[in-house]
């Protein structure tokens, strides 16, 4: 290797290492090609995720653009539409006038005017060149598609699947997950095409059990709040363990459905047979109830106006999903949907991290524990978290919480620490006040 | 109790507080990159078929061009020369149609591409939560069209009417060759091969290879030796420079025959051959349209449930709503690393809500901690008594202290 080989390989070296200080000043991770080994450290105490305070620092996605750049290329492709049709025509008109001219031409007319017409029309036709027409518009269409396929890598992420670890995914459990999702929506028809076609018979163990919720809730929409009634007189004790008060919400809307279409009576009767259980600890809402009555007929005008709103329709149908739910041991929402809603949160910091630690395939793939925290919406969090604010650390049995006197809260860990084990009394590494581990507290989140 | 504002949740929690709206803007600008695929998928197919039309075009052209050259050069009758060009008229009339119809089917093609980009330019803040349902079926579509359960695809796509967001037209396409191949069939996936010759090539693809080598191995086990030697000479030799390892394994067993109970060449006459081509050819078939190799639903599942995997999940008392508490949902994520948390995150055991800035958490005598929303609901209703919904402890409501978590 000559020295101007080596020269030019240092100066390299020397703009890929500007290059990584720019982007360390920018604080972001950048997509380069650099190897970051060194400074990944670094890079994970700036956080990729909002505490960044990344906003400003994605690109706005110019989704119009975009289209602009897509419209051009649908354009071109109308014009090379037209273009060929054209050449076609063009073509196609001049063979036919030749044809008139041979047909048209005398008996008496020689072999010598018909090699004429035939050369006369090999000639136009050459010059009408069709082949470089047809490949001009073409090639001109090509440069609009390829801008525009350049112009998608460069505003996406071209591939997703870069932060995939190679794990089994078990593909029957993935089955019966999606089958469990569409019985749960209530697409039974849906449900049971896909548990056929995917051989999955054993994804149909909750069918039942939505297929009665469905029944319940469709009841409850054409105001029929029988079936309600029952399943929740079934799970009385159950309904009673979660705090829900499903049933005199039941009662109240059968009550008032019953004085709006059969009148003062045999309302008074209904909440005669039902609602006594429930004096103990509703009184207030019976209360109300009663004083209904006076209204019958005018009750939309009555101060108790409001307890004719739809919306208790609406509350009702999501109480009683929620709680049918719950007892089934599900969610209210689909898990499945909340899973792909938390990987559509989490995937771009995956990404940017799993393109840092590209040359570190091994450890990536063999991680325990994320080394950056993926910033997920609030109704994800599903559990209380405590990260000692000293160490860092995220709480566990071993190394719980612990309130000091002044109510800040640290680690066990970290307090000991403070403490040199327990000897002697500590400051606060919040406030000026003095503790010791005796006064301290465990708590439970 | 009155409340004084907390030094709790010092500035980041409030900047938090603050920044919800633009962190829920940011979270949705980034989930909007992750789609490439839904658009390089249609626009992929759009370049097929302008391709695919350019080149019937030209051909006819040159056809009929040199049609005319002849006629130009060769002598003919007038009856001849007439008849020539009037059949010359009637190509460029059939060509003039399949163009008209091509040129159709493009437009559909793009339409479908840019009701993409409408689709992704049409969602906002408020509308989210049904643009991202729709987002799951789109995925879920994904999912059955790679494990071949068409009918299910159809049926979602149809019903939710997202037709032209699922690209169930492209795999109908991959359907035929998988079919084939299940039936122990090469022709189609050849003949597919063919029709995607340059851009295979320039992928290094050796799946026609692969597809030669088993036509090979079935000669041999049709004991067929002759035929496969010619067929070797025909469709192997040329592949001979990159890929010789497998290509003398192969031509081996036409000395241990298919019976063999030598396992290097044994495994080649397994039936699993066929099913590994069918992976194979699926692997191809994403390539070649931009897709990802995996579906997106293992893509965004796995993601998921690393973010929300945390030690809490695998406890008793973990609560219905995290997926995680389902044994499934446990399955697919045990391989899968912990997610990982800077910043204090507690959830109030009563109400479920944060608590943070706006809802600070309170301190019973006990240790246990709820919010202070909860707690002061729970001491209105209760004439100041608090009991604690863990352990069954009551205290008065004045009796709580403060925690300030930083």
């Amino acid at each position: 290797m000559d020295v101007s080989a080596v020269e030019s390989i240092l100066a390299r070296g020397e703009n890929l290492r500007k290059k990584e200080k720019n982007q360390k000043r920018a604080g972001s991770f950048g997509f380069g090609t650099i190897c970051y080994s060194n400074c990944i450290r670094a890079n994970w105490l700036t956080p990729i995720g909002s505490e960044s305070g990344l906003p400003n620092q994605i690109p706005e996605m110019e989704l119009s653009s975009i289209k602009d750049a897509f419209d051009r290329v649908s354009k071109k492709q109308k014009l090379s539409s037209s273009k060929t049709q054209e050449v076609i025509d063009q073509v196609g008109r001049e063979i036919e006038q030749t044809l008139e001219k041979l047909q048209s031409s005398q008996d008496a007319a020689s072999g010598v005017d018909q090699k004429a017409f035939l050369t006369e029309l090999k000639s136009k036709i050459n010059e009408i060149g069709p082949i470089n027409q047809l490949e001009g518009s073409q090639k001109e269409l090509n440069v609009g598609l390829s801008k525009y396929t350049k112009l998608l890598e460069k505003s996406f992420i071209s591939d997703i699947s870069k932060a995939y670890r190679n794990v089994e995914f078990d593909i029957h459990t993935v089955n019966q997950i999606v089958a469990t999702h569409f019985y749960r929506q209530g697409l039974f028809d849906l449900g049971d095409c896909f548990i056929n076609e995917a051989h999955e018979p054993e994804g149909t163990i909750l069918k039942s059990s939505f297929l009665e919720m469905y029944r319940i809730l469709e009841a409850v929409k054409s105001r029929n709040l029988e079936p309600a009634l029952a399943w929740v007189a079934a799970n009385r004790d159950q309904l009673l363990q979660n705090g829900s008060n499903l049933e005199l919400k039941l009662h109240r809307l059968q009550f008032v459905e019953i004085l709006q279409k059969r009148g003062r009576n045999d309302a008074l009767k209904y909440a005669r047979a039902y609602l006594p259980p429930f004096a103990s600890g509703h009184m207030d809402d019976i209360q109300k109830l009663m004083a209904c009555l006076l209204w019958v007929g005018r009750l939309d005008c009555s101060p108790y106006a409001e307890i004719l709103s739809p919306s208790h329709w609406e509350k009702l149908a999501e109480e009683l999903t929620r709680q049918f739910c719950s007892l089934l041991g599900q969610s209210y929402e689909s898990p499945l949907s909340i899973a792909i809603a938390a990987g559509v949160q989490g995937l771009p910091t995956l990404l940017k991290l799993a393109n840092v630690m590209a040359a570190k395939q091994q450890e990536w793939q063999a991680m325990k524990q994320l080394p950056v925290p993926l910033d997920l919406g609030r109704e994800f969090q599903f559990h209380s978290i405590f990260v000692c604010p000293v160490s860092r650390d995220q709480a566990t049995d071993e190394n719980p919480p612990m309130l000091m006197p002044c109510s800040h809260v640290l680690c066990k860990q970290s307090i000991v620490k403070l403490s040199k084990s327990s000897t002697r009394t500590f400051k606060c590494p919040y406030c000026p006040l003095e503790a010791t581990v005796a006064q301290c507290r465990q708590l439970y989140f | 109790m009155e409340m004084e504002s907390l030094p709790n949740g010092d500035s980041t929690s409030a900047a938090a507080a603050a920044s919800v709206p633009t962190s829920k803007l940011s979270h949705l600008a980034e989930s909007l990159k992750l789609e490439h695929q839904f658009l390089r998928v249609p626009l992929e197919h759009l370049k097929k078929s302008m391709r695919a039309n350019h080149r019937i075009v030209e051909k006819e052209m040159s056809a009929v061009i040199s049609g005319v050259a002849e006629a130009a050069d060769r002598d003919m009758s007038k009856e001849e020369a007439v008849q020539h060009l009037s059949c010359l008229v009637s190509r460029l009339q059939g060509l003039k149609r399949k163009s008209e119809e091509g040129s159709k089917t493009e437009h559909l093609q793009a339409q479908r591409c840019r009701a993409r980009l409408d689709h992704l330019d049409g969602v906002d803040i408020d509308n989210q939560s049904e643009w991202n349902n729709m987002r799951v079926k789109r995925i879920l579509v994904d999912y059955m069209l790679r494990l071949s359960y068409y009918d299910s695809a159809v049926k979602l796509a149809e019903s939710s009417n997202i037709q032209d967001l699922v690209d169930i037209d492209v795999f109908l396409e991959a359907k035929k060759v998988i079919d084939a191949l299940q039936n122990k069939e090469v022709a189609p996936a050849l003949a597919w091969c063919a029709e995607n010759k340059s851009r295979l090539k320039k992928s290094k693809s050796k799946f026609e290879f692969q597809l030669r080598l088993q036509e090979f191995i079935e000669l041999v086990r049709a004991d067929n030796n002759l035929r496969a030697i010619t067929y070797a000479r025909k469709y192997l030799a040329t592949w001979g420079a990159t890929h010789m390892k497998e290509l003398q394994r192969v031509m081996a067993t036409l000395a241990f025959k298919s019976n063999t109970e030598c396992a290097t060449y044994k495994v080649l006459f397994e039936a699993k051959q066929w099913d590994y081509l069918v992976e194979q050819f699926k692997q191809e078939f994403c390539r070649l349209y931009g897709m990802t190799l995996e579906p997106l639903l293992n893509i965004y599942l796995q993601a998921g449930l690393s973010a929300l995997k945390t030690p809490f999940c695998y406890e008793e008392d973990c609560t219905k709503e995290d997926p995680l508490s389902q044994e499934h949902f446990r399955k697919l994520a045990s391989p899968l690393p912990f997610s990982k948390q800077h910043h204090s995150k507690l959830v109030c055991y009563i109400s479920k809500e944060l608590m943070d800035f706006d809802n600070p958490p309170l301190v019973l005598p006990n240790g246990y901690v709820y919010s202070t929303k909860a707690l002061e609901e729970m001491a209105k209703k209760n004439d100041g008594k608090i009991t604690c919904p863990r352990t069954g402890f009551i205290c008065n409501f004045s009796e709580l202290v403060k925690a300030f978590i930083s």
